[in-house]
């Protein structure tokens, strides 16, 4: 692996793939920030400039966007509790508790410096692990990702105590939508209403936008003083992020290797990877640390996990030919583009391309920290700006990046209807963020079911003969018991305390 | 003296309305599929499409519906040649004809025909229960039913020419449906499928791991695509499908209704980039093989496809019917 990385050296280094790098961890963190837009748009925007650029430092720019753009989300989640993408969904359970409380930089600090260094940790898996890992993402097949989704769904569960059922409900709303639009199976149209528009059902990000973002500017105007101004903490640059993100580093650890696991597993829903990683952070913590009220370990978590994720994804398109998810598989078309297909042949035929794109994302990642660290007080800056001018702007840009998804005013809509349900589901005390877990996995969930089930030609046996598929539903199973025990056991000690939900976990 | 200034800033408007040349803008091509190798193929027709035009031409990935949903959002935009359809034969020929979509390709105006590319059966490289293609149909024949395989989505191009040549051969195996061909080459990879009907931008992505028993198209040019690899007919098999029917082609198209000068300049510059070398030798080597259809002769070649794709479809209903009755 020294080798890939002493011939990707001359390509890498020099000016102008160093410059585009950088320019594109910044591009990357702002498109991240606004709301709509994810490192998904930004690589697709950028891919014809690209096209004009030597190999490597297009590649560099375009993985930069990728590390950039999930990072990013992460600060709009923290400050407005608007998440930039749905990666960021989870970030703002800890992150915006702890800009309320005054510790905005620290927070977005703390996001951004978790995010680098989970993305470098995935990097040094990328490097040393890529063929053991992409071996085993081979060995899962439909099965496997049924098993996992189930096991995503019943992280609801643990998201959202307090609320156990409030938040499997919202769930179950948010699987419902993931039934809507076309049933790759049969092509028939499920709940289109004969609308074409609905024909790939809503879409993720206008629905993020909607029930996050929407809902809270409706909840801000409700809550009035317009012209108040805000207290912030003292914002300057300094390495406290950094300082703070070691006092969490097995966290930090678990936390990247469980977004590289998701990353690695093509189709596995990388989004998802952040809930769980908050998830098992919150089942390991300390005692003292309250996850859901700005908790540094929650921020963690989701950071590592996320941009653990597209380390995670750059190994079976790399080493397969298989992206790992839609950005990556933008990716791979631009390498094509330049002549290189990715597979064993790249590493055999190029190493010195295979070896740059390992550098470039290792760069992307130490890039980010330094920029982190750099652009969190202005990025924390946000926060100083009155309610009259801040709600404005945010619905301009929610607006922005929604149309933009596709130009579609019918994006815009579902926005709107998403807001109010939203708004209508904060009112009534449901949490918002298992909605989303629910849409995201219930396709994944259902297409895998009936896949293997076509497979082994309607046999159960398929889940229990395969070993990975058969541990997998013995922790969901594992996971559910306990879940239910500990829901009859809170039920048992009071039906009153069974009701109280925890505002910040939502 | 104010009436007459508005009159003539209107009739300014009016006349640098008139002068401005098509494209004034950036135009976006609307392609039915997501990312992937086959959409980089539109994109370098795309890149040098729009070096001609001296504007930008973004392609946009608009997947869902079959392809039908790309269709149907470009269909939503004004005919004024900013939008192009990348009009692959599914949402084209075939979904109008399974009666998902109401529009016919006479509908649109042709600029020039893009790619095609032919498929293959594939399976895993260390498979020894198949040595070749005539050693899968007995396999097939002895156990029917028994092996799995997948064309990517169903009911759709290579879906059809799989249950043909299978109708041919009086054998049938379980299809397997999968949106992300990525995901179902990965499968393969990992013994869960048998064998696969590929393309060849998954071919190259994966020439290491799979061995192609038999490419799916009459043209001799198909199996330099695959390594040298036989075509079905080599082994006495005929597909029953003719010229472009049992292959993946594009061809781009504006809406009807868009003017003529608009569309002379569309194809104008479509023909142009396509005739370069450069651009002729990279989609080669993409496995992609550049159709030179002209604007012209768009009817003469779209519509036998339309007749021969209906044996295909007959030929899924068959496969249907004959799985049911190896339960």
């Amino acid at each position: 692996m020294f080798d890939l990385l002493r011939e990707g050296l001359p390509l890498f280094f020099n000016f102008q793939a160093l410059l585009l790098t950088a320019l594109g961890i910044v591009g990357g963190l702002v498109i991240g920030v606004l709301p709509g837009l994810g490192p998904l748009m930004g690589i697709v925007l950028l891919l014809p400039l690209a096209f004009h650029l030597p190999p490597i430092a297009a590649m560099g720019m375009l993985i930069a966007i990728y590390v950039g753009g999930s990072a990013g989300g992460s600060v709009s989640s923290i400050l407005l509790r608007i998440p930039g993408t749905p990666l960021a969904a989870a970030t703002l359970f800890d992150g915006y508790p702890m800009a309320q409380q005054g510790r905005a930089q620290d927070a977005v600090g703390l996001a951004l410096t978790s995010s680098a260094l989970g993305g470098l940790i995935a990097g040094l898996m990328l490097v040393f692990f890529s063929p053991l890992l992409a071996q085993f993402a081979l060995r899962f097949a439909p099965p496997e990702y049924f098993a996992m989704a189930v096991l995503g769904v019943l992280t609801i569960a643990l998201v959202s105590e307090g609320s156990a059922l409030k938040g499997l409900l919202a769930g179950g709303l948010g699987l419902f939508l993931s039934m809507i639009g076309t049933d790759e199976f049969t092509n028939a149209y499920r709940f289109t209403f004969g609308d074409f528009r609905l024909s790939s059902g809503p879409h993720l990000v206008a629905v993020v936008v909607g029930l996050f973002a929407l809902s809270e500017i409706f909840s801000q105007l409700e809550a009035g003083n317009y012209l108040a101004k805000p207290t912030v903490q003292r914002l300057r640059i300094s390495f406290r992020a950094l300082r703070l993100v070691m006092t969490h580093k097995f966290n930090l650890l678990r936390s990247s290797m469980i977004g590289t696991f998701f990353g690695a597993v093509p189709g596995a829903g990388g989004d998802v990877s952040a809930f769980i990683s908050y998830a098992a952070a919150k089942r390991f913590a300390r005692a003292d640390e309250k996850y859901g009220e700005g908790a540094e370990g929650g921020v963690v978590a989701t950071e590592a996990a996320n941009n653990g994720c597209c380390g995670g994804a750059l190994i079976p398109t790399l080493s397969l030919g298989i992206p790992g998810d839609a950005s990556t598989a933008v990716l791979m078309g631009a390498l094509i583009l330049f002549g290189f297909f990715p597979g064993p042949d790249l590493f055999r035929d190029s190493p010195d391309v295979a070896g740059g794109i390992f550098i470039a994302y290792i760069m992307a990642n130490i890039m980010l920290l330094v920029l982190g660290i750099i652009l969190a007080p202005i990025f924390g800056s946000v926060l100083k700006l009155r309610k009259a001018w801040l709600l404005p702007a945010v619905l301009l840009l929610s607006t922005l990046g929604t149309y933009s998804l596709q130009n579609s005013i019918f994006d815009l809509w579902v926005m709107l209807t998403f807001g109010v349900v939203g708004y209508v589901l904060r009112r009534a005390g449901y949490p918002l963020a298992p909605l989303i877990i629910g849409m995201i996995l219930g396709g994944i969930m259902e297409a895998n079911l009936r896949r293997s089930l076509l497979i082994s030609r309607d046999g159960l046996g398929i889940f229990f003969e395969r070993p990975i598929c058969a541990t997998i539903l013995a922790i969901d199973l594992f996971l559910l018991l306990s879940i239910i025990y500990s829901t009859v056991r809170s039920s048992r000690k009071g039906a009153g305390e069974n009701e109280k939900e925890d505002p910040q976990i939502t | 003296m104010r009436r007459f200034l508005g009159m003539a800033t209107a009739m300014v408007l009016l006349a640098s309305n008139a002068q401005a040349e098509f494209p004034e803008r950036n135009i976006e091509n609307i392609y039915p599929w997501g990312p992937g190798a086959t959409m980089a193929a539109s994109q370098v027709i795309a890149d040098a499409m729009g070096q001609e035009l001296g504007v930008n031409i973004s392609v946009v990935s608009t997947p869902g519906a079959a392809g039908t949903k790309a269709f149907q959002t470009a269909l939503e935009k004004p005919a004024d040649g900013y939008t192009i359809f990348d009009g692959y034969v599914a949402p084209l020929v075939l979904q109008p004809m399974f009666g998902n979509a109401d529009w016919t390709y006479e509908d649109f105006k042709p600029l020039w025909s893009a790619t095609s590319n032919s498929f293959a059966i594939v399976v895993r490289k260390d498979d020894d229960r198949f040595p070749d293609f005539p050693a899968l149909v007995k396999y097939m024949t002895e156990n029917p039913g028994d092996l799995r395989y997948s064309p990517g989505v169903t009911d759709a191009l290579p879906h059809m020419v799989a249950a043909k040549v299978m109708q041919t051969s009086d054998v049938v195996a379980q299809v397997v449906p999968y949106p992300e061909i990525d995901n179902a080459i990965k499968d393969l990879r990992g013994s869960v499928l048998d064998f696969m009907v590929i393309n060849p931008g998954v071919y190259a992505s994966n020439k290491d791991d799979v061995r192609v028993l038999a490419v799916l198209s009459e043209f001799e040019g198909a199996s330099g695509t695959y390594g040298g690899a036989p075509r079905v007919q080599d082994f006495g098999i005929e597909l029953g499908m003719k010229g472009l029917a049992p292959m993946g082609w594009n061809w781009w198209l504006v809406r009807k209704e868009t003017p003529d000068d608009v569309v002379a300049t569309l194809q104008d510059a479509m023909g142009k980039a396509l005739a370069r070398d450069d651009i002729h030798q990279k989609l080669l080597d993409m496995g992609y093989v550049p159709l030179g259809y002209s604007p012209d002769q768009y009817k003469e070649i779209i519509a036998p496809v339309a007749s021969d794709l209906k044996s295909g479809i007959d030929a899924i209903a068959w496969e249907k019917e004959k799985l049911q009755g190896t339960k």
